[in-house]
């Protein structure tokens, strides 16, 4: 009789609806954890100036075309307001952290290159236009001009040379020893990278940038060790890890790159090198005329979403040798996964442990489980819920949405409180209590939890509104938390408290 | 108990209060102890490890030539230690010469620049004078009457800053996180101090006395939940973020008991004895 009069009422058909919903959120969805929990670093990078909006972009553009050579997956850059730009990494290790540290801190290099030679370097940039599409040659084209030094040393150069390759690079790894594998060095020899041109890319980067390229073909590390001599770092191109060590034990840097199941052999070479391009030269071009005033273009129709996004691309690459703000490194939050684990752990533990002391207080207060159960399963449900709606809309839990999340069930648990103490009402003026005095009772008790919860939802608005760091979480939580409880929880457990509670009399 | 009496004591508590702060003012140059998230630096955090802190700064200052504080902590989920660098020391060094020193511990680090410290600091300033005039104004709306609106104001205010000078007493630093128990003080001091409110104002069937002692029943049992709640967070959690939000809030629960049941309650009663006698 009791169950039913619980179950089939309409407060309680939404909570379970609800629960109902988080429970699948949670199973078919999962939870997404922050980096502090999962691991990984976070490294929060302030711009000299606030800068709009299309500004923010091209920083947003440039970083991630630097941090994509380092080969380090599943990097999320994240512009944050009008001057900061959070750049998160998952499941790092120290050595990649350093790099993507490293990587930032420098400002990006930007280098042009043709036979071998370097003629333009960032600051001979002078100009880029916007990408725009010329139905003419059926292409996408980045205008941009060219300082008049460069302009000159290149005419020289591309004298009688149409058709030969010109590359950019960005952030080139410069003075180093690439180790790579078979298929790797085939394809640096190929005429890909060639075109019609007398140079392969091998010979042209070991002239430009004193990389040498050495096939990892029957040799042995120590050969490798003296051809790398000199050599700032080594660094294996789908080579396994193996040599890594060996060379590691010889005293070289080593860094190991390999390629991702998303790009071809020839895109796993250019993301390596920093490399763009190569293009070729035009006929217009190889007059021996100096002209400052130049394009890339990349032939492909119109409709070539891939080909204006390439062509984006080399525009933000043009312009990031001078990037319209420096950059500095601002916060750096590094912690290792096994670590993240441990906390997690941890407030699962704690979690429960709160759980059950809120019951067993709430029991030794009121000597009744009739009361000490609800109210469990009422914050169990809260906790639930939120975590349901965090899986639904993805949200990354960190340390600091937890934190919120417990913050909210105690403001929860505080409301229940409320609730069943007006319905008790005080004991010596039960038999005074009619049924239109439970009602005005429950409306106290719900005038006292709305002006609560709104207090606590503007408090918390500011926080989420004025805050860089990962505390918008806290405030995420505990607003969603409150949220859920005065809409769905509270409302719910009104009813069953009446029913459990009024039952008596 | 008299009325005054009850307004006088929690009185005496936020002058004592205020004066701690001003006196951390005036030893230290700043109301309360700034974490290095406002002032800049890093903190290595090291779970597991069992050295005692003096020894790590020494073989530190040995092998870098840096100067660093070593802090020890310890919870039921573990124990370990944390190391400070200030801002101008190279932090990698000394990460290097804890890796050397402890090899099998993998490190948690945050490095923060000075000028991020000054923002969240402007922010942090920000979020709570703009969360308090937001919480004033959603309170007078919801009551109308000046004198109990401002008195939970009032104690919600009082409530920060008695959290504030206990901070100091227990050298918890100011932080992001701590900024955000702040915050959260205020919705916590305001649930208890709406329901006093409420029922005393709104009670038509009681007389105040009973009103007063049914409400601090509840009120006893929110407070004692809640502080449960957060001791077993406290407890169980290493993570600072964690611990500190849960001291600060456990610190901010304690000073708004008082503030609720002695302080608001007194000036409610002398309110209500006030309307009462003109009517």
């Amino acid at each position: 009789m009791k169950w039913r009069r619980i179950l089939l009422n309409f407060r309680v058909i939404v909570l379970i609806f609800f629960l109902l919903i988080s429970i699948t959120a949670l199973a078919t969805r999962g939870l997404t954890f922050g980096l502090d929990i999962s691991g990984g670093i976070s490294i929060t990078v302030k711009l000299e100036k606030p800068v709009d909006s299309q500004t923010m972009e091209q920083v947003k553009i440039a970083l991630e075309q630097r941090l994509n050579t380092l080969g380090v997956k599943n990097i999320v850059v994240e512009p944050w307001g009008d001057q900061f730009v959070i750049v998160k990494v998952a499941n790092v290790t120290e050595e990649e952290a350093d790099q993507l540290i490293k990587t930032i801190e420098r400002q990006g290099v930007f280098y042009a290159e043709f036979q071998g030679i370097i003629f333009a370097t960032g600051k001979d940039i002078l100009n880029v236009g916007s990408v725009s599409y010329d139905p003419q040659h059926s292409a996408w084209v980045v205008p941009f001009r060219l300082s008049k030094e460069a302009a000159e040393k290149f005419a020289q150069l591309a004298l009688g040379k149409a058709g030969y390759p010109v590359d950019m690079f960005l952030d080139p790894p410069v003075n180093s020893t690439l180790v790579v594998s078979n298929r790797v060095y085939e394809a640096m020899l190929s005429k890909t990278f060639m075109l019609e041109g007398d140079m392969t890319l091998v010979e042209r980067i070991e002239k430009a940038f004193g990389i040498k390229v050495v096939p990892y073909a029957n040799v042995t590390p120590e050969e490798i060790a003296e051809i790398a001599k000199g050599s700032e770092r080594i660094i294996l191109l789908d080579v396994d890890g193996n040599l890594s060590k060996a060379l590691k034990e010889m005293g070289f840097e080593v860094e190991t790159r390999s390629m991702r199941s998303d790009e071809d052999v020839y895109d796993f070479i250019k993301r390596s090198l920093g490399l763009y391009g190569p293009y070729r030269v035009s006929e217009g071009l190889a007059t021996g005329n100096p002209s400052t005033e130049v394009m890339i273009s990349i032939t492909a129709p119109k409709t070539d979403i891939q080909a204006r996004q390439d062509a984006q691309v080399v525009s933000v690459v043009l312009r990031s040798g001078s990037l319209p703000v420096k950059l500095s490194i601002e916060r750096i939050d590094y912690i290792s996964p096994k670590l993240g684990e441990n906390f997690k752990r941890q407030v699962l533990v704690a979690g429960i442990a709160a759980l059950l002391v809120v019951g067993l207080i709430v029991f030794l207060h009121y000597r009744k489980i009739k009361i000490a159960i609800p109210v469990m399963f009422t914050s169990f449900s809260e906790v639930l819920i939120i975590l349901g709606i965090a899986a639904l809309i993805r949200w990354n839990l960190d340390l600091p949405s937890i934190a919120g999340i417990i913050a909210a069930i105690g403001t929860g648990v505080d409301q229940q409180i409320v609730i069943t103490d007006e319905l008790l009402g005080e004991e010596e003026s039960r038999r005074r209590v009619k049924r239109s005095g439970v009602l005005r009772r429950m409306g106290r008790a719900f005038f006292i939890i709305l002006a609560s919860a709104t207090t606590t939802i503007v408090a918390m608005s500011f926080l989420f509104k004025f805050f860089v760091g990962g505390l918008r979480g806290f405030a995420f939580t505990t607003i969603l938390g409150v949220l859920v409880g005065i809409f769905i929880t509270r409302p719910a457990y009104g009813e069953i408290a009446k029913v459990l509670i009024g039952e008596r009399r | 108990m008299d009325p005054k009496k009850m307004i006088i004591y929690p009185l005496i508590v936020f002058g004592i209060a205020i004066i701690i702060i001003i006196a951390n003012y005036v030893m230290t140059g700043s109301f309360v102890k700034e974490g290095i998230e406002l002032r800049g630096g890093s903190v290595i955090t090291l779970q597991g490890v069992n050295v005692s802190p003096d020894e790590i700064a020494k073989s530190i200052k040995e092998k870098t030539g840096i100067d660093v504080t070593v802090e020890k902590f310890s919870g039921v989920g573990g124990s370990g230690v944390r190391v400070y660098v200030s801002a101008g020391d190279d932090v990698n060094l000394v990460r290097e010469a804890l890796k050397e020193m402890f090899p099998d511990v993998e490190p948690q680090t945050v490095v923060i620049g000075p000028t991020f410290g000054e923002i969240v600091r402007e922010q942090g300033i920000k979020a709570i004078v703009y969360a308090f005039i937001g919480m004033a104004i959603v309170v007078f709306l919801f009551f109308r009457v000046p004198v109990p609106s401002m008195t939970v104001v009032f104690s919600a205010f009082s409530d920060m800053i008695i959290a504030i000078a206990l901070m100091n007493i227990f050298g918890i630093e100011l932080s992001q996180a701590t900024i955000a128990a702040l915050l959260m003080l205020i919705g916590y001091s305001v649930d208890s101090n709406i329901l006093l409110t409420t029922r005393l104002l709104r009670r038509k069937e009681f007389t105040v006395e009973e009103a007063y002692y049914s409400s601090l029943k509840t009120g006893f049992t929110m407070s004692t939940t809640t502080l449960g709640a957060l001791a077993s967070l406290w407890i169980f959690s290493t993570a600072q973020v964690i611990d500190d939000i849960a001291s600060v809030l456990i610190f901010g629960l304690l000073a708004d008991f008082m503030n609720t049941w002695i302080l608001n309650a007194g000036v409610l009663r002398l309110y209500i004895a006030k309307r009462e006698g003109k009517e």
